[in-house]
């Protein structure tokens, strides 16, 4: 599902961010992508989420290399991605409901059509009496857990976390792992970036580390 | 996937009630009222110069319209010459001219008159030799032979004929550069309005970043984003448009009613003369209402370029 070959990252002209990274990622997997601060696993999930694209070396994606796709194949294949991040990033003048909503939303499906999946993906997810809440008003459980809802409500064959843990309590970051676990059980393939060591030993997942710019695979 | 997410979801769903979706783009965040405001005083402006250009051609049509039904025999004293016998005679050669309704001499009384402004009131003209004007209605402006008029009037010593064609061209002049500087003030207020909205487009696209940046992750196209932007700019141009315009409208009935009002009697006619009372008749009415979609989509359509080229610009992909 996504081949990385060689594949190396810098910003304009400064150093390599990533370097030779040669690794392969099989459909339906879990994994935990981890390494210090400043070791590129944003990099790493931006080459990911298609919003950079490889300085040197073949990123392939669904079979297809990213550097050769124009920008509407490009389009097509972010949607098939979904992402979470630290800092949710919902949009505060929209309830819970509408964020959610808002991937269905800009492929042009009316509200009818979309409405029940929503509504039920909500609930699964333990926000069904906070649907009609705007962000502001959610705690941070709940904001990761909409941000969650609204990664997979475009049922994308990837999902990638960055640290998605990052502003919740250890307890909580435990039940949205598992959030995540149940979501690879369902097909999902999830790539997890996290530095927080209790939450790595609590599950048997395999582990890239990026350290120096490289990655090395554990498990 | 999500079939079987929604499979494991619970049984008892809430009970669903319609939604009113807010817009993508909160109307909050765009600078609204500060651009409702601009626009609505652009609309002004453009309405204001476009009722002012009617008028003015309204005006010079219906001044040289006037102007060409009229022409002017002068006939100066000359030595040997009896006026009386000069005027009779201008009066029938002119009366003999095809598409010539009527002739008739102006009397002393009436060229006393005419030179008031310059001479002062209660000057005797029997006592002077002065040049006395014969009238000559057009019937038929377009068709009148002036030559063979002209070339008749060379029996009479001392007649000429004045056409008033050099005023006509001269009026024709003005009026023809002050509805291109109209039209370059229209111009210039465009652009202006154009400017104006870059500007605030960009503002809008920089404090909307977050907005921007999570439609693009969740695979919104720069197509759909640059649409959701237009949408609410086009509804910020069409009010700030309906403002102005309908001040623009309001502002010609009350210059038209001030003027009939305020200004004398005999002012007033005489203004009334100039600018036919102010009056923008329904056509400059509906040129001003023309004015409002035009500016809310210049500004929607401003805003949709300026949305495409900063997506262009800072899109990752």
């Amino acid at each position: 599902m996504i081949e990385f070959t060689n594949v190396g990252l810098r910003y304009g002209n400064g150093p390599e961010i990533l370097r030779d990274l040669t690794f392969g990622i099989e459909p339906g997997s879990f994994h935990f992508l981890t390494g210090p601060s400043g070791s590129g696993k944003t990099s790493l999930l931006r080459l990911l989420l298609l919003s950079l694209k490889p300085s040197s070396g073949r990123l392939t994606m669904f079979g297809r290399n990213v550097s050769a796709l124009d920008q509407d194949s490009l389009l097509e294949m972010r949607r098939h991605i979904g992402i979470v991040f630290q800092e949710f990033r919902l949009l505060d003048h929209l309830t819970t409901f509408e964020n959610v909503a808002l991937p269905l939303r800009v492929l042009g499906q009316p509200e009818s059509m979309y409405r029940d999946n929503v509504t039920e993906l909500l609930e699964w997810v333990g926000l069904g009496n906070r649907m009609d809440a705007h962000p502001p008003l959610l705690s941070g459980g709940e904001k990761q857990r909409a941000a969650i809802a609204r990664a997979v409500i475009g049922r994308p064959d990837i999902l990638l976390a960055d640290e998605p843990t990052g502003n919740v309590d250890p307890e909580l970051s435990l039940r949205l792992v598992r959030l995540f676990a149940e979501l690879n059980k369902l097909g999902t393939t999830i790539i997890l970036a996290t530095h927080e060591l209790p939450l790595l030993d609590a599950f048997d997942f395999p582990r890239m580390a990026l350290k120096d710019g490289l990655v090395t695979l554990d498990g | 996937m999500a079939e079987m997410v929604l499979e494991a979801a619970a049984a008892d769903r809430t009970e669903q009630i319609p939604r009113r979706t807010a817009a993508i783009v909160p109307e909050r965040s765009v600078a609204g009222r500060t651009l409702v405001l601009l626009i609505a005083i652009m609309t002004f402006l453009s309405g204001v110069t476009l009722g002012a250009v009617v008028l003015v051609q309204k005006s010079a049509i219906a001044w040289s319209t006037d102007v060409g039904r009229e022409v002017t025999i002068q006939i100066r004293p000359v030595e040997g010459e009896v006026m009386d016998s000069n005027i009779r005679t201008a009066i029938a050669l002119a009366e003999a001219v095809p598409g010539v309704s009527e002739a008739h001499a102006l009397s002393l009384a009436d060229s006393q008159k005419l030179l008031e402004p310059w001479l002062g009131a209660g000057l005797d003209l029997s006592q002077l030799d002065i040049p006395r004007l014969v009238v000559v209605e057009l019937s038929d402006p377009k068709n009148v032979d002036l030559n063979l008029l002209s070339k008749d009037l060379t029996s009479v010593r001392g007649a000429t004929l004045e056409t008033h064609a050099a005023w006509r061209q001269q009026l024709n002049t003005m009026a023809g550069t002050l509805v291109l500087s109209g039209v370059l003030v229209l111009a210039l207020i465009v652009l202006a309005t154009v400017l104006a909205v870059v500007f605030a487009t960009r503002g809008t696209m920089a404090t909307n970043r977050e907005i921007v940046d999570v439609l693009h992750f969740i695979g919104a196209s720069n197509t759909f984003i640059a649409g959701e932007f237009q949408g609410r700019f086009l509804s910020l141009g069409f009010r700030g448009g309906l403002v102005g315009g309908l001040a623009a409208i309001a502002f010609f009935f009350l210059v038209a009613g001030a003027a009939g009002s305020l200004v004398p009697d005999q002012a007033s006619a005489e203004l009334g003369f100039l600018f036919g009372r102010f009056s923008l008749g329904l056509d400059g009415i509906a040129g001003i209402a023309a004015v409002v979609p035009v500016i809310a989509a210049l500004t929607a359509i401003t805003s949709r370029f300026t949305v495409r080229r900063f997506l262009s610009q800072t899109s990752g992909i």
